[in-house]
């Protein structure tokens, strides 16, 4: 008889204490051990590259999450097939399954970059970002290119990235072919700190 | 290391099963144990003779809603992380009825239904029997009725976001709620064997 009475009061106790304990949720800040971040870029573990992510794309992986962390005017313009729009501050509170493998990407690589320190302290751990950002995306997927004077070894590597960004609609160069195009916009992008051009270039070919 | 495990990445989904498996063990123990397994004791609520079920469950909602709260507080959960089923308001309004009603019937729902069939009982292998039927059921005509599935989406509500009330407000007031609805049904419970 006396045991769910002593029950009841501590219930009742520990209801009333949390009217003035505050809310659980301040006091969820994330934790970061960064000695074992600084130990994951050490090894390089902490991206991937524009060519391995294509590959990821190609293959149809459906654990692979594609964020895009830039404004909603440049998602709107150019981004990455399969690609999602997830501002910095909605990022943070953005719930992922602990299965899900999440690619962040941003123009360049420090927004990215950023959202994958915060992702990491919220205690995800599949967590890479696109290190070149869409600037490596377009130069390695949409525009590859080679000398015409390239080694075999080379050239066989060529053709398998080749092959890769056919997929995507992209067009490899070889040779002259490539440097006879002074328009191409991706140096002049990445001068002005804007992939508009760049974009433009890739959209003009209507794929 | 804080909670929750799984969708922190701290264990994998074999230990994920693993866990979930002792957990399913222990709460049909503990059903059992506290005579759930009898359709007798559970239809007993209906009719006010014996509260039970709503005692024990009002119970575990407690001590859930207290656990979470106050490990939160000391930070080894993560309040954010745990998984709010999202409301769809029509589709759940009748779901509950069909469930109300079946549960009225059968005197079990499936979680007891389950407790039943294991100690041996037709009733519960009876009840399984149904519920797996309806479960395939709803799966064969899933095309024709995840219209009203998917209708009047509310998305997760907690009570602190609906009643824009602070968190430890609402936890008190369900403190407040269970320990007056206990008494409510002890009292119920001695008029009706008062009244036999």
């Amino acid at each position: 008889v006396t045991a769910p009475k002593y029950l009841a009061a501590a219930a009742l106790a520990l209801g009333a204490l949390a009217t003035i304990a505050g809310s659980p949720r301040v006091h969820q800040n994330a934790r970061l051990d960064v000695s074992r971040l600084a130990q994951v870029v050490e090894r390089e573990e902490d991206h991937v590259t524009a060519l391995e992510l294509a590959a990821w794309i190609r293959d149809q992986r459906d654990d692979v999450r594609i964020i895009d962390v830039r404004d909603s005017a440049d998602f709107e313009a150019y981004h990455i097939p399969k690609a999602e729009r997830i501002a910095l501050d909605e990022l943070v509170s953005t719930p992922f399954r602990a299965s899900e493998t999440i690619v962040l990407y941003s123009d360049g690589g420090a927004h990215a970059a950023q959202a994958w320190v915060f992702l990491r302290a919220l205690g995800y751990e599949k967590v890479y970002f696109l290190r070149g950002g869409l600037y490596e995306w377009l130069d390695d997927v949409m525009n590859p290119s080679i000398a015409a004077d390239a080694s075999d070894s080379a050239k066989a590597e060529f053709e398998r990235v080749s092959e890769v960004s056919r997929y995507f609609g992209g067009v490899p160069r070889t040779g002259d072919a490539a440097s006879s195009l002074p328009s191409l916009p991706v140096p002049a992008a990445r001068e002005s700190g804007s992939t508009k051009a760049a974009v433009a270039r890739v959209r003009g070919r209507g794929c | 290391m804080i909670a929750p495990f799984y969708e922190l990445g701290f264990i994998g989904e074999g230990a994920s099963l693993a866990v979930a498996a002792l957990i399913g063990i222990a709460f049909g123990w503990v059903l059992e144990q506290s005579g759930m397994g009898s359709a007798n004791k559970l239809a007993g609520q209906f009719y006010f003779r014996d509260l039970t079920v709503f005692k024990v469950m009002f119970t575990a909602i407690l001590t859930a809603m207290l656990g979470i709260f106050w490990l939160g507080w000391l930070g080894f959960v993560d309040v954010s992380r745990i998984y709010v089923p999202e409301t769809f308001l029509l589709p759940q309004l009748a779901g509950g009825i069909v469930f109300g009603a079946g549960f009225a019937v059968a005197g079990l729902c499936p979680g007891t239904s389950c407790v039943s069939a294991a100690t041996g009982r037709l009733d519960g292998v009876a009840v399984m029997g149904g519920m797996f039927a309806g479960v395939l059921a709803t799966g064969f005509l899933f095309d024709r009725i995840s219209a009203f599935y998917s209708s009047t989406a509310r998305g997760p509500l907690t009570l602190p976001d609906l009643l824009g009330v602070p968190y430890g407000v609402v936890v008190s007031g369900i403190v407040l709620i269970a320990l007056g609805s206990f008494r409510l049904s002890e009292a119920l419970e001695r008029r009706s064997a008062l009244v036999r």
